[in-house]
């Protein structure tokens, strides 16, 4: 169980999202990083499909009546126990019955996720449980978490193991790889020249739907496209030559040309970026972006 | 890897890898079916599929590729058309006002006064293509050719649940609140969307749709 004593900037219960229901213009949507989530959960001993927090630049302080085994996973925040303890990311952690997790700012990056023992009990919606806060459902109540909120775990069995993660690097200055899109050809020199070359910085007007980048426009040859499948990643160009990243609550279908795809392999970095951070984009050849292994997060008895 | 970019026929549409994880698949008027016939496979490495305009997009699960089951199923000829309702929904509509800022300039536009523009919208029986942008929103199919409409140079930040617009050849309803860069004309109370309903999307493709103006 968790008591919310003070919210964060958008703290939002997420799991591994809603596959399948892209039919009815729901988005897969769910964690940012999933992988990072799964290694939370693992480090808990919850099922990696498990439901967490999702933290964002700013996070809450969270007592726990009971007690509770929790990990943190993602960006590191300045944080906090009641009992002086330190808050180590990546390991299991037991709290004592009455213990408080302050987290404040992030430190780097955006993103840091937090598992339960148990897992957060909220009621599936279409599937899931995770936010989707575009149209207020999932997670708890469809909405980001609030002062005074109290959050369920299921109960779990079996003893608790004390256990650390070996955290894939990420490689925070290197540009983003893209694939170059399928309307990529509906772009003139200029346009390309800008996007591919330039520096683009985030805007404050992102969030998880999209991020809005500020930077050299991108010029089209024709803006006009009938509306298709749209991926996170993808980097979609609206008439006014300003790129959208299209993030996890983003939309299933697009009317506008997407120039490029930020690769698969870096998703998780782009869940890393917060508003004011340099971008560039770098591009690699489809073949080799389908050969790039999955990061793989190895988990380890502390001793 | 490999791109199949022959010419699109019922019996073997053309697809490409546009994204390392996505596959377009040119399906024009047989979109529906066979995405109905895709969906029922339940293929392990296909994480979703979104039928869009004459298209179907193939997400594929991280580091999956196309397999042997999956390269069958898309060339498999097309038995018979795909088991829609075909429900007619009547939606009445708010037009103009505060509910439809773009009214005046789209009608102007359309060289029409307010009263014929809205009675042109309203007069057709639309059918729904399919379903994108936000959960629930429809894509209609069938608006006049004189209402076609670019869409708006720069997003909004905010439209309102239950406006009804146009973007480039189709009319739409907003099922929530959002950025949006449809040309607002109307609005409507009825709940397009509710993911707490059996069926939380109102409008479904292959419905047919007739907005009542109030």
């Amino acid at each position: 169980m968790i008591e919310v004593l003070r919210a964060g900037l958008c703290d939002r219960v997420m799991d591994q999202g809603r596959p399948g229901r892209g039919a009815l213009g729901v988005p897969v949507g769910g964690v940012a990083d999933p992988a990072a989530l799964a290694a939370a959960n693992r480090l808990v001993g919850n099922d990696a499909a498990a439901a967490g927090l999702e933290i964002t630049l700013k996070g809450p302080g969270l007592r726990f009546p009971l007690g509770g085994v929790v990990a943190l996973t993602g960006a590191r925040f300045a944080a906090t126990r009641s009992s002086g303890a330190s808050v180590v990311w990546g390991e299991t952690l037991v709290l004592a019955a009455g213990e408080t997790l302050n987290l404040e700012r992030a430190e780097a990056g955006s993103r840091c996720w937090l598992a339960l023992r148990g897992g957060l009990a909220v009621p599936l919606v279409m599937g899931s449980r995770s936010t989707f806060l575009p149209a207020g459902f999932g997670g708890y109540r469809g909405r980001a978490l609030r002062a005074g909120d109290v959050l369920a775990s299921s109960a779990t069995a079996g003893a608790v193991r004390l256990l650390r993660a070996r955290v894939p690097a990420i490689e925070r200055d290197a540009p983003l790889r893209v694939v170059a899109g399928p309307q990529v050809g509906q772009f003139d020199d200029a346009g390309l020249l800008a996007f591919f070359a330039g520096n683009y910085r985030v805007e404050a007007a992102s969030d998880r739907r999209g991020l809005r980048l500020g930077g050299p426009a991108v010029t089209h040859a024709r803006a006009e496209l009938p509306s298709q499948g749209v991926l996170p990643g993808a980097v979609q160009v609206p008439p006014d030559g300003r790129p959208i990243v299209l993030g996890w609550d983003g939309p299933v279908t697009g009317g506008y040309p997407v120039i490029a795809g930020v690769i698969a392999a870096d998703m998780a970095k782009l869940a890393q970026l917060r508003p004011g951070d340099a971008v560039r984009f770098a591009t690699i050849e489809l073949e080799r972006a389908r050969s790039l292994a999955t990061e793989q997060w190895e988990i380890e008895e502390l001793t | 890897m490999e791109n199949d970019t022959r010419a699109p026929s019922q019996s073997h549409p053309a697809w490409r890898w546009i994204s390392d994880r996505g596959l377009r698949v040119e399906t024009g008027d047989t979109t529906l079916t066979r995405y109905a016939a895709l969906i029922s496979l339940n293929l392990p490495e296909i994480e979703d599929i979104i039928p869009a305009d004459g298209c179907l997009f193939l997400i594929f699960r991280r580091g999956a590729g196309l397999s042997e089951n999956l390269r069958s199923a898309l060339i498999a000829p097309l038995a018979g058309k795909p088991a829609t309702s075909g429900t007619l929904h009547e939606i009445a509509v708010e037009y103009g006002g505060v509910a439809g800022p773009d009214l005046p300039a789209l009608a102007e536009r359309a060289g029409l006064d307010a009263a014929a523009y809205i009675n042109s919208h309203a007069a057709v029986e639309y059918s729904v293509a399919f379903l994108g942008f936000q959960p629930g929103f429809p894509y209609l199919h069938g608006l006049p050719c004189a209402l076609h409409v670019p869409r708006r140079a720069s997003p909004r930040l905010r439209v309102a649940a239950g406006s009804v617009a146009i973007g480039g050849g189709y009319t739409g309803i907003y099922p929530a609140s959002g950025p949006g860069g449809w040309q607002i004309i109307g609005h409507t109370t009825a709940v397009i969307f509710d993911p707490q309903r059996e069926a939380p999307a109102l409008l479904m493709p292959g419905d047919r749709v007739r907005f009542v103006p109030r």
